[in-house]
């Protein structure tokens, strides 16, 4: 079925990419589905958590604000680059992903979630009210945008990103990028180490895997990722709040990880998709019925309890998909079919 | 000889709870010992302590693994199966939701060394690594004759299948020791005696076996030595001729199951 789809799927994306472009494009569909695409980052980040190593994490948005901040700050204090921001932000994130991982992963289950939460909360306390850094509660306005500077070349050579256009299509490599990223973690033994965690923590330390460590692994790499989610997005909407992140946006990135399929990185992609033009949807609807725009959150909740219901295990629920693609297992395919097929002659002779 | 793996005096309480009393016996190398006795007398217990899972509350355990001779006690169990000591589970404990392949796979995790970044880069070593992982892990599942459903998934396989791959699993760590938990359980005779097989091709493979079984006629017919275990205590120890005329074992043990023997 995936094999007809997938020229289908080709020219949706070509599409898709090419529309920016066009003259009938239009900005707030824009603007729309490059808010897609940071969460499509941060779905992929958080998935690594309860997706592959089967840990509740509650407290990822703490990680998307540290990365937004840390972007913002820099970017406002120093001028710096775009491009040094990045990696600055992303090791910012995974830095605290390691302080936080390293006393807490020692709890399980219940107790690790409530942590976490707790962390994004003091995250969202420490913006408020460390006035002196993070201005609190008035935000932080006047980011610049995002710039390529090539006047080392040619005095000339500066273009700052104006508008929608050039946001989306770095959003696109970002995402292209954490998906490359993902994909070739999953089909390694840093990968497989995760999922042993998720499926049996025992027999997992019994194959050798230093379960505290891969966590904590686990755990950085997954606020890295966060972080630069947060580091694109302070330099695309040029304002950061505190309120910006809050609880709630955790759990709608794990709304995403959960209905796409815990542990499936396209799952993620697509519970992104459904959860952002739900939410815009939602946003529209709701005022002309009469209703709050919060109320929207009600439909998410009852989104979650529908899929809990009817497709616990998400709509993608296979793992550890990416290695069927590698070569070596293509060939170790081949091999099978021709033994298996010359065990039956075999028996027939 | 010198014991591969010797245990002095263990004790292991949970709370009031005496599992292991004071428990000596030592395990050679390329034989096969059998940990017998009736249920609860502690030899799920034994085995934890042994693989790291639980830390002895007294008595030491040393090993001549990889590193030579070594007081094991208090090591985590991913450092003891690095020492060269692997083990299956009483209750099978497979990675459900992996193929047969990435269950052994995993277990190839602690004789591999690339990281993040290999992954993501895709370096040549990292490649090659890969490449000798499914080697490895191909030849083990072949050892056991599972090489055919090696990309099925592990949950789709019969219930003897199941633990003959718990078994591969364990064997792609690379042990000097193999600790098999109640491997006959649940199996149908036919199965068994595959596993028989199987762990006279163990022994031939290098690999020292210990073996917790309740069938009486597999142990006897197999095991070179015993170790009787009874309330925590161990009874009697010795080839299985001599543990069988133990009276304190026919009272304990046999008395109980002498339809068993
Ligand atoms: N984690 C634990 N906590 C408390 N008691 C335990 C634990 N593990 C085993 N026991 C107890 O120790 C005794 C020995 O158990 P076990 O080693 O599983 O016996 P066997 O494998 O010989 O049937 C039993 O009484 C069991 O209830
Ligand atoms: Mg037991």
């Amino acid at each position: 079925m995936l094999a007809k789809l997938k020229p289908v799927l080709f020219v949706l994306a070509a599409a898709a990419l090419a529309y920016p472009l066009m003259p009938f494009s239009n900005d707030y569909l824009l603007h729309v589905v490059t808010l897609v695409l940071v969460y499509m980052v941060l779905a992929m980040g958080l998935n690594i958590l309860p997706g592959f190593c089967g840990l509740l994490d509650l407290g990822f948005v703490g990680f998307y604000g540290i990365g937004a901040y840390t972007s913002g700050l820099l970017t406002i204090h120093y001028g710096m680059s775009f491009w040094v921001i990045v990696p600055l932000a992303c090791l910012n994130g995974a830095l605290w992903g390691v302080l936080l991982g390293v006393p807490t992963l020692r709890l399980v289950g219940d107790y690790f979630a409530i942590v976490t939460f707790g962390f994004a909360e003091l995250v969202v306390l420490f913006l408020t009210n460390e006035i002196w850094l993070t201005r609190g509660p008035l935000g932080l306005p006047g980011i610049e945008p995002v710039s390529f500077d090539f006047t080392w070349l040619n005095p000339d050579w500066y273009f700052e990103l104006i508008g929608e256009v050039p946001y989306f299509y770095l959003a696109v490599a970002m995402v292209a990028f954490v998906w490359l990223v993902m994909r070739r973690i999953e089909d390694s033994r840093l990968g497989r180490a995760w999922f042993a965690i998720r499926e049996d923590t025992l027999a997992a330390a019994s194959c050798g895997v230093n379960i505290l460590r891969y966590k904590v692994i686990a755990f950085a790499i997954s606020a890295g990722i966060g972080a630069l989610g947060g580091a694109f997005y302070a330099r695309w909407s040029l304002f950061l709040s505190p309120d910006m992140f809050k609880f709630w946006e955790s759990f709608l990135v794990l709304c995403m990880v959960v209905l796409g399929g815990l542990g499936n990185i396209a799952g993620a992609l697509v519970g992104a998709v459904v959860l952002i033009v739900l939410g815009e949807g939602l946003r529209e609807i709701l005022p002309i019925l009469g209703l709050a725009p919060e109320t929207r959150f009600l439909a998410y909740g009852l989104i979650m309890v529908l899929i809990m219901r009817f497709k616990p295990a998400g709509f993608f629920p296979a793992i550890a998909t990416a290695s069927a693609r590698n070569p070596l297992i293509k060939d170790l395919k081949k091999r099978l079919a021709g033994y298996a097929s010359g065990e039956k002659s075999g028996t027939a002779a | 000889m010198e014991p591969l793996l010797k245990v002095e005096n263990v004790t292991k309480r949970f709370g009031g709870l005496m599992a292991l009393a004071e428990v000596s016996f030592e395990v050679r190398p390329g034989e096969i010992l059998g940990l017998i006795g009736p249920n609860g007398a502690g030899k799920t217990t034994m085995f934890n302590c042994i693989a790291g899972v639980y830390k002895p509350t007294s008595g030491d355990i040393t090993f001549a693994g990889k590193d030579g001779v070594v007081r094991t006690n208090g090591l985590k169990p991913e450092k003891m199966t690095g020492l060269g000591i692997a083990r299956t589970f009483q209750n099978i404990r497979l990675f459900g939701a992996l193929s047969v392949l990435d269950n052994v796979r995993v277990a190839r995790h602690c004789r591999t060394s690339s990281n993040f970044f290999g992954a993501v880069l895709r370096t040549r070593s990292q490649k090659e690594e890969e490449k000798a992982i499914i080697e490895e892990s191909m030849r083990w599942l072949e050892f056991v004759g599972l090489a055919k459903h090696a990309l099925d998934n592990a949950t789709s396989l019969a219930y003897g299948n199941q633990r003959r791959l718990e078994i591969a699993r364990a064997l792609a760590t690379g042990p000097k020791l193999i600790m098999l938990d109640e491997p006959a359980a649940g199996m149908n005779p036919r199965e068994t005696r595959r596993l028989v097989d199987l762990i006279h091709a163990i022994l031939d493979a290098g690999v020292t076996v210990v073996l917790i079984e309740h069938d009486m006629k597999l142990v006897m017919h197999i095991c070179q030595r015993l170790a009787v275990l009874d309330h925590g205590v161990l009874i009697a120890e010795g080839v299985p001729e001599a543990v069988r005329a133990d009276p304190q074992v026919i009272e304990a043990y046999l008395g109980r199951g002498a339809a068993h023997a």
